[in-house]
């Protein structure tokens, strides 16, 4: 099964520019997990030290939010994962 | 079919006449409040070229068409008038309570005209309005200020104020009601220059709905909606205080006068690390994201310092602009602003802009009352806020803003005033935010975030579509978008962090409150939004703004951004030109950025048509 991860912003010089990442998995925790095995410096921007996404970190399923199932939220095939950070600022 | 007339209150303080006025309905149909009234008024009532400072201008208080209801976020008020900062238009906006009280009070807004002989308030209830002698307010600060006002008028009481900030025309000074600022543009000069001190307003409150009912379950909808929403528990948490890791992250936090993206010590400075010092929050009326987030210092230097802030931009203004990773001189350099009453953003950037002046030779120890202007140095720029809020010694020079002070001293100063139309550049580095930057050079108000928030490239926001921060002209329909969401949200007038929190309600909260039914029509509230922004750029073009000044500080333009290792290392803005002859493109208007004939006809607003084929722009092309 591939899931599509859009990489944001905040995200692309972890990933050496790359915009866009293919992951496997059932939900939204095992593609993340697949995610961060494929770039491993991108852990600190989007998991906490115990392993729990960010509190101002917020996923979406094709542009629908998983909160608050969040990383036990199911994926399917073809799906497109967005990670927006929900900072507020200015 | 509308059952409430909205009306506003005019008060002269020339000649003391105060009269009502019901504002028409096809004003209350095209523009539905908030800033909509504001540009509507500001541009039919003042003439071209009036002197920003003198007895002629005008300023419009605002409060928006959901002020004082139950519905969360949507209580703000601003103010409208014309910048002694930059000459252009001034559009203001601050929280807490006051916006509701201008509702409570009967209007939709204060107008207000002329000048007072001598220090004056405006005491204002629901059935009387007066203007009191205040000469043992002038000199006082905003706090003593409005504990004097609650003694005299009652614990129900709101005021908006001005410090010595304004009373001393400083070119920034802000317009303060309990600790939240209409900060930018220099509103509390215009009213210091008015010989007035404070609006204090009584009144119980008392609304008029369209639809009452109807009103109550939406914002019953309204909050189920923000409590199921991240962003706002988020925000309800750390307020804007966790932008500090972010922007560092994206290598876009302005550092020594915008030289680099990155403070090297960042995380001294993080939400978490102002967690240390929180001793409790504050919310505006009506808002249970309480986002004001209270500090207090309880050692070293600046002990006993408390604040209601810093939030992410103060928390830069007082620590990027002079590299400066001391979090306890943030928090004192923000209560001193907000109870002189003077805008955090430009007064940081004045700041870094002497510290690089003094670096470079252009100012020496013997200009600046001997302070040494180090990099660094926290204590002199704490010491700064006050001779500047005072117009002390060399505060008498940065009082005037970057534009002034670089073109008083010259030698080239000009290359490092960061700002936009003279006003100062705020907490985000355009040559890696590159929609910001150019919302920055395109907006009518100057060098402001606010005017159009780049969500999509400082959060990854997903509407109305994805973008690449480095990108220029392609991205020219986002800063037309962004512009005009913006405006949208102020007509409620909402706050800027809730605009994702309950999309799908905004616009039936404002059909229920109003009564106007065309809000339900598709494309109708963005047609507004579009409506002020180009009736905004005309009011400005009226005042000789036009291509020429739709410009970034020359640094963006030629010297390439370091980064300090995060991303963005060497980025300039490569085509000014490039980007500007799309967005007008995208606007309808000019090459020379000015709205065309047909586009001001389709929205309404042909009056205009007549001033902008008599403005210097025109003429010059």
């Amino acid at each position: 099964m591939s899931v599509q991860i859009d990489i944001p912003p905040l995200l692309r010089h972890l990933t050496d520019g790359a915009t866009t990442a293919k992951v496997k998995g059932s939900t939204v925790g095992d593609c993340l997990n697949h995610f961060v095995g494929q770039y491993p410096r991108t852990k600190k921007l989007l998991f906490d030290k115990d392993g729990k996404l960010l509190r101002y970190v917020e996923v979406y399923v094709n542009k629908v939010t998983t909160y608050p199932e969040e990383t036990a939220a199911p994926v399917n095939d073809g799906d497109e994962i967005s990670i927006v950070y929900v900072i507020a600022g200015g | 079919m509308k059952g409430i007339t909205r009306k506003f209150i005019r008060i002269n303080l020339s000649n003391g006449k105060i009269e009502e006025e019901a504002i028409p309905e096809p004003v209350e149909t095209d523009f539905i409040g908030g800033r909509g009234f504001g540009i509507h008024y500001l541009y039919r009532e003042l003439a071209p070229e009036t002197d920003p400072l003198g007895e002629h201008n005008k300023m419009i208080f605002v409060a928006g068409p959901l002020a004082g209801t139950n519905a969360q976020a949507v209580s703000r008020w601003m103010v409208c008038t014309r910048s002694p900062l930059t000459g252009a238009l001034a559009r203001s906006v601050a929280g807490a309570d006051f916006g509701a009280w201008i509702k409570f009070a009967g209007y939709e807004f204060i107008l207000v005209e002329g000048k007072a002989e001598r220090p004056v308030y405006i005491h204002l209830t629901r059935d009387a309005c007066q203007i009191q002698p205040a000469g043992e307010l002038w000199g006082k600060d905003t706090v003593v200020t409005q504990e004097w006002l609650s003694q005299r008028h009652g614990l129900n009481t709101r005021a908006a104020c001005i410090g010595p900030g304004g009373e001393n025309l400083v070119k920034y000074a802000a317009i303060v009601t309990n600790r939240r600022t209409a900060s930018r543009c220099g509103v509390g000069a215009v009213m210091g220059s008015k010989n007035l001190k404070a609006i204090a307003i009584n009144a119980e409150r008392n609304l008029q709905l369209h639809d009452p009912e109807g009103f109550k379950q939406l914002v019953k909808q309204q909050i189920q909606m923000m409590m199921a929403n991240k962003a706002f528990q988020h925000h309800r948490e750390m307020g804007t205080t966790g932008n500090t890791e972010n922007t560092n992250e994206l290598g876009i936090f302005p550092t020594k006068n915008f030289r680099y993206g990155r403070l090297d010590d960042y995380e001294k400075l993080v939400g978490e690390e102002y967690l240390k010092h929180r001793i409790g929050d504050f919310g505006c009326y009506s808002c249970a994201a309480r986002c004001g987030k209270v500090h207090r210092v309880t050692r070293g230097p600046y002990a006993g310092a408390q604040s209601e802030g810093p939030e992410y931009e103060s928390i830069w203004a007082f620590s990027g602009t002079i590299e400066n990773s001391y979090l306890e001189a943030t928090i004192a350099a923000d209560q001193l602003c907000d109870d002189m009453g003077i805008d955090t953003i430009s007064t940081g950037n004045t700041i870094g802009f002497a510290y690089e002046l003094y670096e470079k030779g252009l100012l020496t120890k013997k200009d600046t009352d001997g302070l040494e202007l180090k990099y660094g140095n926290h204590k002199a720029m704490v010491a700064l806020v006050g001779k500047i809020a005072r117009r002390e010694g060399i505060g008498d020079l940065l009082a005037e803003g970057t534009m002034r002070v670089a073109a008083s001293i010259g030698k080239g100063a000009e290359a490092f005033a960061i700002n936009a139309k003279g006003l100062e550049l705020p907490a985000y580095e355009p040559r890696g935010a590159k929609s910001l930057g150019f919302n920055f050079a395109t907006s009518n108000i100057g060098g402001s975030h606010s005017y159009g928030f780049a969500t999509q490239e400082i959060f990854g926001a997903l509407f109305p579509r994805k973008v690449d921060r480095f990108a220029e002209e392609e991205n020219a329909d986002i800063v037309v978008f962004n512009q005009n969401n913006v405006a949208v949200a102020e007509v409620g007038i909402a706050c800027s962090f809730s605009r994702g929190w309950f999309p799908q309600v905004y616009d039936k909260l404002l059909i229920a409150a109003t009564g106007i039914d065309k809000i339900a029509e598709s494309g109708y509230l963005p047609r507004v939004g579009e409506r002020i922004v180009n009736l905004e750029r005309a009011f400005i073009v009226r005042e000789g703004f036009g291509r020429k000044q739709d410009t970034l500080p020359q640094r963006m333009l030629s010297e390439p951004l370091h980064t300090r290792g995060a991303p963005g290392e060497g980025q300039t803005i490569r085509n000014l030109d490039k980007f500007l002859d799309r967005y007008y493109e995208i606007r309808g208007w000019t090459p020379q950025g000015i709205p065309s004939p047909e586009k001001l006809k389709e929205l309404g607003l042909g009056y205009a048509v007549k001033d902008m084929a008599q403005s210097q722009n025109v003429k010059a092309t």
